[in-house]
């Protein structure tokens, strides 16, 4: 098997750069003599005066199509080796559409320009600039207009229109044998001297077309044993047809509601194959499946061959599509792919009622109910209950919308109201973080107790094991304070959406405004969990201590004593001042981890050292404590929550005022 | 292999003739090739608004250093723009596109227009054209060499999508940008 620079990572190594080069030379060479540094040879298929385009475009795109096939067909290289855009359908009509209006206003494409700029054309050049000012404003207007890129957005990379690759490239290649003619007609009637009737493009038509029928008789994907390797060289065209017929009259699907209903009632010699890596199956997987990893498929499934029947299923369609296909080859005649893939059953039998975007009829809404009893349930073990990893301190936006309707993933937004009761992402549950503090033991505006943070958990339909995505507008404040309340019952799997909600909205991702109806659960408070919070007690003994970094995050003149709204101005004696706010952008949302890093690195000595985070009342400071600790990895933070509120009223305790 | 004569707008001085253009169905299959082994080699195809808007945010952050660093789009590459391999295959397209020209005898300093119309005309379609051309290919994640060439050969849905969105655009708007080519 071939390997690239691409599926080794190394597209950014010096030698994968050389290549880069001289791929680069060799395409401005043949551009150059195709006589692509003419703009008005460029434009003129747009006039059917010249075709050189579309032919040369063509031309290139079959033979390297055809290499492909060929290279893919006899196991050299398997597709995952390559780098597939992904497929986004309204960005790519609307971006080909203005592409197209610019490339024909101007007689130029970014390929050609550099071609026709390096041999003088000084239009060319001035098209780079054009399409360098263009990349910038694209850059300028990201926020607004960003999520065009995304519009249209599949989850899964789509081939050849769902079609088999290599039947739809027959067919491409006699579209191209056509438009062939068409071009070399069109030119004609132009007066010119073209290849019309010459035997060298009848020599060319027949060659791409025979070669790309042939191609069709290979196998559509890479084996992935040596023992289908070697079996796979007994393909017969027969067998071969057979399948593209059943493909073509979609028998070789099963519906999610005809599987879950299926298994259900536990039907005899049906075997259920989740192909996706172990650790994939071990976080979830439909009840009942059995995880065969791709390699072992032939030997694994031998004992069902052509007896029962056998469903694959994947994350999505392209895996199993292309596992069907092998066993298939092999003679197998019983083996069938989930439509939709995990995603498609989850979506349509396990996602809640409350949570689509449809009210369905009664009987279809106890029929939801039993599926997700059966496959949600506690016979699925716990395993299946829970989503694949840990999420990230900031969790992506891209991660939220796949995982969204997972059944252990909770929303909780922290938004203020009207804002939420208009639109939120589907399944959220508001909370004001104000509600999780309050005076405890006279100090005031501290985060309740544990037993009264699981209360409210609970009320929520939160539970210890649930991932939890906190969702904020611009104040990332609000929801590190949820953080810290998740923190001190000891919630392990809670993260903080990236960007925030009104990012989320801008980009055309879900949103809804009917309330999840979530029925309570009894949160069970991990014990000890809360080691991080100090009392003034705590850090008495350590003022102007060498062995503590005192961060405190308010803002500069209330640091230096020349503001105060309490008992006393000034700070804790030693305390360093880094504002809260130094961490945010433009933007309102937290600065890069890079920038972040650095700037800490300049105040804090080490990872290990001991860090103590405060403000007026703890607020700001949590953000700071979820920088330090969650975004940048310092093991040894604490977080004083009665913060200068409680100090100042401490007569007792040394204060220091000035920069 | 026979060939195309050399069109009218590559002018010829006596005993230094241009070398004639190669036959378009033998380049179509060696840029095939060159794709191909792009292919096989990088794990990626050909491409080229890639290093171009690539070049876009370094000339941005040379102005607004900060300001680039913070946006989400071009922020998103980093400190190094440049050090990307698409840049390196930019490089590489406008050197080698350089060779053939100067070897060919087709260097030829001008700007390529009908006769009918200003350069100045000519030259604000072809800044237009590349504006939008520009922001085009931000939106679709590809122009003519990584979308329609490398999507088109791989059979990716959306490339092709976008190929005939391309050629739709470009007849669509080719009656009212005709008269830059009028003699």
């Amino acid at each position: 098997m071939i390997s690239t620079y691409f599926s080794t990572d190394q597209l950014a190594s010096p030698q994968a750069l050389l290549t880069a080069v001289l791929v680069g030379l060799a395409f401005g060479f043949v551009l150059e003599r195709a006589g692509f540094g003419s703009s008005r040879r460029l434009a003129g298929i747009f006039y059917f005066r010249d075709m050189t385009v579309l032919k040369v475009m063509f031309t290139a795109v079959i033979t390297a199509m055809l290499g492909l096939s060929f290279v893919v067909g006899m196991g050299w290289i398997s597709l995952d080796s390559v780098y597939a855009m992904p497929t986004v359908y309204g960005a790519q009509i609307v971006g080909g559409l203005l592409f197209g209006v610019g490339f024909v206003m101007s007689g130029w494409c970014p390929g050609t320009a550099a071609v026709g700029a390096a041999s003088g054309k000084i239009d060319g050049l001035v098209f780079l600039g054009g399409a360098v000012l263009g990349s910038i404003a694209f850059n300028e207007t990201f926020p607004w207009l960003g999520w065009l890129k995304n519009w249209g957005y599949q989850e899964e990379t789509l081939y050849a229109f769902g079609m088999s690759r290599t039947v739809f490239g027959a067919l491409f290649a006699m579209i191209a044998v056509a438009a062939f003619y068409f071009a070399e007609w069109a030119e004609s009637l132009h007066g010119r001297q073209t290849y019309l009737r010459s035997p060298m493009l009848k020599g060319i038509g027949l060659t791409m077309v025979v070669l790309a029928v042939a191609m069709t008789l290979l196998p559509a994907s890479a084996p992935n044993s040596p023992a289908l390797a070697a079996e796979t060289t007994l393909v017969g065209l027969e067998r071969e047809q057979g399948l593209l017929s059943s493909i073509e009259a979609g028998h070789d699907h099963v519906d999610p509601d005809h599987l879950a209903d299926r298994l259900m009632a536990s039907e005899k010699d049906l075997v259920v194959v989740d192909i996706r890596p172990a650790a994939e199956y071990e976080a979830f997987h439909i009840r009942g499946a059995v995880n065969v990893s791709l390699a072992d498929l032939a030997t694994r499934l031998a004992e069902h061959k052509n007896q029962g029947t056998i469903v694959l299923y994947s994350t999505g369609m392209t895996h199993p599509a292309q596992a069907r296909d092998a066993l298939a080859r092999l003679g197998y005649r019983n083996v069938y792919m989930l439509t939709d893939g995990l995603k498609g059953f989850v979506e349509q039998c396990l996602k809640p009622v409350s949570l689509r975007n449809e009210p369905l009829p009664p009987e279809a809404e106890a029929k939801v109910q039993a599926w997700r009893n059966y496959f949600t349930g506690q016979e699925a073990g716990p395993a299946s209950a829970s989503l694949a990893a840990t999420v990230s301190p900031l969790v992506s936006r891209d991660w939220l919308q796949e995982h969204l309707g997972s059944p252990n993933l909770k929303i909780i937004d922290v938004r203020k109201q009207p804002a939420f009761s208009t639109s939120h992402i589907p399944g959220s549950v508001r909370i004001d973080p104000e509600s999780l503090r309050s005076t405890v033991d006279g100090i005031p505006s501290v985060v309740l107790p544990a037993e009264v943070i699981a209360a409210h958990l609970g009320l929520m339909g939160i539970a210890a094991d649930d991932t939890v995505v906190i969702v904020a507008d611009e104040k990332v404040r609000d929801a590190t304070l949820v953080g810290m309340a998740l923190s001190r019952v000891g919630h392990r799997n809670w993260g903080i959406l990236g960007g925030g909600f009104d990012v989320w909205a801008s980009e055309a991702r879900p949103t809804g405004s009917a309330l999840a109806g979530v029925p309570r659960t009894a949160y069970e408070i991990e014990p000890g969990a809360d080691q991080f919070t100090v009392t003034a007690a705590d850090i008495a003994p350590l003022v102007n201590s060498p062995k503590v970094v005192i961060v405190d995050t308010r803002p500069e003149d209330y640091f230096a004593g020349e503001a105060s709204d309490e008992a006393r101005a000034g700070h804790i004696p030693g305390a360093v001042n880094r504002p809260y706010s130094t961490d945010l952008g433009e933007d309102g949302w937290l600065r890069s981890v890079a920038e972040l890093a650095q700037e800490y690195a300049k105040i804090i000595p080490s990872k290990d050292a001991h860090v103590i985070v405060h403000c007026r009342t703890g607020h700001q400071a949590s953000q700071t404590y979820f920088v330090l600790k969650h975004l940048l990895g310092y093991h040894n933070v604490q977080w004083y929550d009665g913060s200068w509120t409680d100090w100042a009223a401490r007569p007792e305790l040394p204060v220091a005022t000035g920069a | 292999m026979s060939s195309v004569t050399p069109t009218k707008e590559t002018p010829a001085s006596d005993g230094n003739k241009p070398l004639p253009l190669w036959n378009p169905y033998f380049a179509g299959f060696l840029l095939g090739l060159t794709l191909l082994a792009s292919l096989l080699t990088l794990g990626a195809g050909l491409g080229a608004s890639g290093g171009i808007a690539r070049f876009g945010a370094e000339v941005e952050s040379w102005i607004a250093p900060s300001h680039v660093a913070a946006s989400e789009y071009f922020g998103a590459w980093g400190a190094n723009p440049l050090a990307y391999y698409l840049v390196a295959m930019f490089v590489g397209v406008v050197f080698g596109g350089l060779i053939s020209a100067v070897f060919a005898r087709r260097i030829d300093v001008r700007v390529e227009k009908g006769a009918a119309v200003s350069s100045k005309y000519r030259l604000s379609l072809a800044l237009g054209g590349g504006v939008l051309a520009g922001y085009a290919a931000r939106i679709a994640g590809g122009c003519t060499s990584g979308q329609a060439l490398t999507g088109g050969a791989m059979l990716l849905t959306g490339s092709l999508v976008f190929m005939g969105c391309v050629f739709a655009g470009g007849y669509a708007a080719a009656y009212f940008v005709r008269r830059q080519w009028n003699d």
